[in-house]
């Protein structure tokens, strides 16, 4: 028989019962529909989150001091007896293929302009920031490029800082004391917004040399370098290592790139999706029940039926798939009618709530879609079989 | 009718179709079940968090250097500032009646060696207070003394882990060690119990806090842990630390305060939503549990036309024919609502039993609720194709054959 | 063409043993015209039935030109039905759900034949029992001669030697009954084996070849010379 004559059959019976056939395709719609909008609203995040990292720049490599054993908060960062200095960052800058290197330290502190002050977060670091990390300058310049020690009180502002401290007035040539020294504005960042729940705006930029001074520390907090697009990150980061270790004699420090970070909260993200998604294929797995309840009924109520097919020489691998068929296409028309309503939910909430980020993940709609075709064969096989195992002329006389 | 007669009549058409109800039952018992096995597990969640915040005592708070003005965000830990918090600044907290205790931190990282074995971990330099302020059991030895904590002792406590990693099996109590450039005499030994989120000390030394300035060449402190006189003193502590403090740094209120049970409100509070989120999503299964029994309903009353006309044929009126299948909906919905509690409830003690450290509990309101739920679904469900019969044309019912 | 020897067909019901078919032996020829009768009960749908392959003898052995069918798979026994025989029934088992041409197209279906193919095929069939106009529709919406017209022709779309039918006017007025004891005399004409189960005296008295039975045996089979 032919594929298309037996989906025709099936097709043929589920038509004549109509408001069953929907119901039936609505159970397994409505599981299909809450895969498809769980895990679009995970990989929504998931999509969120890794689009707010890659706000940092690409092709970053951080190295920070000490070597993080357990996890939590390393000690290292705050205090550590083997510092990361400036002179490891600019050695570092010259390995092959590093296009940027930044050295950063960072606190929080007051900055005053006549009467207003306002605590913000000062980042010490160099000129190379803007071609590092994913920002740019507003108005005016970067820091520029000096020897660190000869490094002048320059600052470059955020836009809240600037918001917050020249309400009415240019900022750029205006001073401002931080840390009771004076600085002179030099330029604005362009707005950035929050990443990751941070205000990216509520920073000033100031000579790293002068913020170890200021906060009176001798290493840096961590060491930020570009590579060039297309290395081999691994090379890259073995190249760093061996400088390092040969400056400092022993492996007193943490490199982490940027890839690895993205990778271990993808992975997160990932196994969060699927989760979800196991949550929802309970409602799946609920709908394969009911394709199993109405299979069975319509095997019931078709038993004659069944007699007479086999009387016209229909073999029981027939009759089986006949039945199987019927499942597969209810479950198939209710995972596409679930899978559309899954999308349109989504673009629903996206357009209801533009904050949510949602993004449909094609690899579980299209698992779904099998799983339910599946379900639906499994579903309908019990009944299908129970249909075959039929001595025909029992089935033909049965009432 | 009467109601027993009622549920009488609900139960022969039930068991007439065995296979059929049990399939019903089977898709609700599996939506009750799993809402009430996801509940135990987001409530579980949520007591092993607030247990884990309860060992650390909800008393506490930690003071950072700095702040910031954007509220939301991470708030300063990581953070330097020119007005250095000091030791100084600790002990004058002491004054304070609504504080027990007060402990400096100097946090840090070091390499910590022993005979041929290194290992560089965190470095707490703190006091006497800090076993106070954690309630940290102690393995062996003793805690730093209740002394003056501007005394550089050389004296240090390590974590258990650091002890396995050094010592191995071997006595650490009264060795020294070497952390940095300088040695130190082990004199206590931490217990691996008490530990707790974010407040691991397996692996790390704790040393006097004058010590640590030394070691790490800064005189000034990377938070500090208090510990208030009951829960009731907390707000005073917090009005008298900001005083203290602004006092202290010349008017400037240049500090961050974090409090355990404000955490642990946000903490709840996320864990509570994630709950009903999870509930709401196994939910869903309910929902099509619905659907499946008005399927089967609304064949089961094309099914029996002839004898929904005979009834009425007799004279039963429209309503009763209605309560008769709906009482039969409900009775479904019921029954395997009940099953589902219990094997949802079978399913939470499993789970408690194969993770014995987690408080695996199953919230009433989540059975109440889902039973609430079955109920309300096999009324909604139920009442289409119960009304269909009850329209039924008592002339045509009999005639369809 | 078929040779039925000893076959015995018992069914058990709880400790009884009922034998619908008793050691029954029977030689049919192509082409014969056979009344089976007797009352109700005695074995003659078993044997229909059988003479089918519906239903499978406990003992006895059953050839078909010279072919023992008694040892066929479940899967050669279906073909054997769809290209061999054709059935008739009281109720005639129409699908519902499918309209008169859908009927008629299950047998070609069954057995894999492209759609262009049998819709001529189907269009002949119809057009030879009077229903062209009626192709598209549905069972309830035909009367019952209707009803047994479009069976027979879906029984004999892959024109099989051997028809069967068990009472084929059971259901029918005596107008509709004429109707389709013509077109199965006419098959009949054509070469085609017919037996016919019936309780119809009159029907009975007019095949060629008339078979009594009484409690699962033979008891009277009488061939007539020439068919009245
Ligand atoms: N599946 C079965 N299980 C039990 N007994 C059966 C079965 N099929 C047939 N029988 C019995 O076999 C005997 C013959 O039945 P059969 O249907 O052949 O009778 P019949 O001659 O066709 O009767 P009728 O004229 O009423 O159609 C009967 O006694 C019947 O009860
Ligand atoms: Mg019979």
């Amino acid at each position: 028989m032919r594929i298309t004559d037996y989906s025709l059959l099936a097709l043929s019976s589920l038509k004549y019962s109509r408001l069953r056939t929907y119901l039936t395709a609505l159970g397994i719609a409505v599981g299909i529909a809450a895969v498809v909008l769980l895990t679009a609203l995970g990989g929504g995040a998931q999509h969120y989150m890794m689009g707010q990292f890659s706000q940092f720049g690409a092709n970053i490599i951080s190295v920070a001091p000490g070597k993080t054993t357990t996890a939590g908060i390393s000690g290292a960062i705050l205090s550590n007896v083997r510092p990361l200095t400036i002179e490891d960052a600019e050695s570092l800058h010259r390995l092959p293929n590093i296009i940027t290197s930044v050295p950063a330290i960072q606190g929080n502190l007051p900055i005053e302009r006549g009467n207003r002050t306002r605590w913000t977060s000062v980042l010490g670091i160099n000129h190379e920031v803007p071609d590092t990390w994913a920002m740019e300058v507003g108005q005016g310049r970067f820091l520029p490029n000096e020897p660190a020690e000869q490094a002048r009180n320059f600052v470059v502002i955020g836009d809240t800082i600037r918001r917050e401290l020249f309400p009415y007035t240019k900022p750029l040539g205006e001073f401002l004391r931080i840390g009771g020294e004076r600085y002179r504005v030099i330029g604005v960042m362009k707005k950035k917004g929050q990443v990751l729940g941070l205000d990216m705006d509520d920073i000033v930029y100031i000579p790293v040399y002068r913020a170890l001074s200021l906060y009176n520390r001798d290493s840096l907090m961590e060491i930020d370098l570009r590579y060039t697009e297309g290395y081999d990150e691994e090379q890259i980061i073995n190249n760093i290592k061996q400088r390092l270790i040969e400056r400092h004699g022993s492996e007193d420090f943490t490199i982490t790139s940027q890839d690895d970070i993205i990778g271990t909260l993808g992975s997160i993200l990932g196994i969060l999706t699927a989760v979800v998604a196991g949550l929802g294929s309970i409602s799946l797995f609920v709908g394969g029940v009911g394709i199993f309840t109405i299979m069975s009924i319509a095997v019931n109520e078709r038993i004659k039926e069944i007699g007479l097919l086999r009387a016209l020489g229909a073999s029981r691998r027939q009759v089986t798939l006949l039945f199987l068929f019927e499942a597969a296409v209810l479950s198939g028309l209710g995972g596409i009618f679930g899978m559309l309503s899954g999308f349109g939910i989504a673009w629903l909430l996206h357009y209801v709530i533009p904050a949510l980020p949602v993004n449909i993940q094609w690899d579980y709609v299209i698992m779904a879609e099998i799983i339910a075709i599946v379900t639906g064969m499994i579903a309908g096989l019990v009944p299908a079989t129970r249909a075959a195992k039929m001595e025909p002329v029992d089935a033909l006389r049965s009432e | 009718m009467r109601i027993l007669d009622t549920l009488g009549f609900g139960k022969i058409a039930l068991t007439a179709n065995p296979t059929r109800t049990l399939l019903i039952l089977l898709a609700m018992s599996i939506g009750v079940a799993s809402v009430i096995i996801l509940t135990s597990l987001g409530e579980g969640a949520r007591k092993y968090v607030s247990a884990q915040f309860e060992t650390l005592g909800s008393e506490l708070l930690f003071i950072l250097p700095g702040k910031r003005e954007t509220t939301g965000g991470l708030p300063p830990l990581l953070g330097t500032s020119p007005k250095d918090l000091t030791i100084e600044d600790a002990l004058s907290l002491k004054r304070s009646r609504a504080i027990a205790y007060v402990a400096p931190v100097i946090l840090g990282a070091a390499p910590v060696s022993f005979a041929s074995r290194e290992r560089e971990v965190v470095i707490f330099g703190s006091s006497s207070d800090l076993k106070a302020a954690l309630d940290l059991p102690m393995a062996a030895g003793h805690f730093l003394p209740d002394d003056d904590p501007r005394n550089a002792a050389s004296i240090c406590v390590i974590g258990n882990k650091l002890k396995k990693e050094l010592f191995d099996n071997k006595k650490a109590i009264g060795e020294w060690l070497r952390i940095g450039e300088r040695r130190f005499r082990v004199i206590g030994e931490l217990s691996a119990k008490g530990q707790s989120v974010g407040m691991d000390l397996s692996d790390t030394a704790i040393i006097p806090v004058a010590s640590a300035e030394i070691l790490f060449n800064k005189a000034s402190l990377s938070r500090m842990i208090v510990k208030a006189r009951g829960k009731e003193s907390l707000d005073k502590a917090e009005a008298d630390i900001l005083r203290t403090i602004k006092q202290r740094h010349d008017g400037d209120e240049d500090i961050t305060i974090l409090r355990q049970d404000s955490l642990l409100q946000t903490f709840d509070g996320v864990l509570q939503t994630l709950t009903w989120a999870l509930a709401g999503i196994a939910a869903i299964s309910l929902i099509v549990a619905g659907i499946l029994i008005m399927n089967v309903m609304l064949v089961s009353v094309s099914q029996r036309k002839s004898e929904i006309g005979l009834l009425k044929a007799l004279g039963a009126p429209t309503r009763q024919v209605l309560t008769l299948f709906l009482s039969e909906a409900l009775m479904l919905s019921i029954a395997g609502g009940i099953i589902g509690v219990f094997i949802g409830l079978a399913g939470a003690k499993m789970i408690a039993y194969f993770i014995p450290n987690f408080p695996v509990q199953t919230p009433l309101w989540a059975i109440a609720a889902s039973l609430i739920v079955t109920i309300i679904t096999g009324l909604i469900f139920g009442s289409i194709p119960a009304s269909k019969a009850a329209k039924l044309n008592p002339v045509l019912a009999l005639s369809d054959k | 063409m078929i040779k039925l020897q000893d076959i015995c067909r018992f069914f058990k019901v709880g400790d009884e043993t009922v034998h619908a078919l008793d050691k029954v032996t029977l030689d049919i020829s192509r082409g014969d015209y056979i009344s089976i009768m007797g009352a109700s009960g005695s074995g003659k749908s078993t044997l229909l039935n059988m003479l089918g392959l519906l239903d499978m003898p406990n003992s006895g052995s059953y050839q078909f030109e010279g072919k023992e069918l008694t040892t066929l798979s479940e899967e050669k026994r279906a073909t054997f039905r769809r290209e061999n025989v054709g059935f008739i029934f009281q109720s005639f088992h129409l699908i519902p759900r499918l309209t008169a041409a859908g009927n008629l197209e299950l047998p070609l279906m069954l057995m894999g034949m492209a759609p262009k193919e049998r819709h001529t095929k189907v269009k002949d069939a119809l057009a030879n029992i009077g229903l062209a106009d009626r192709a598209n529709h549905l069972p309830k919406q035909l009367s019952g001669g209707q009803q047994q017209r479009v069976a027979i022709a879906r029984a004999m779309i892959l024109k099989p030697p051997l028809l069967l039918a068990d009472e084929p006017t059971g259901n029918l007025d005596t107008h509709s009954g004429n109707d389709v004891v013509k077109i199965l005399e006419e098959l009949n004409a054509s070469g085609i084996t017919l037996i016919v189960v019936t309780h119809d005296l009159e029907l009975g008295e007019r095949a060629t070849r008339k078979i009594k039975m009484l409690d699962g045996k033979i008891i009277e089979d009488v061939t007539s010379e020439k068919p009245i």
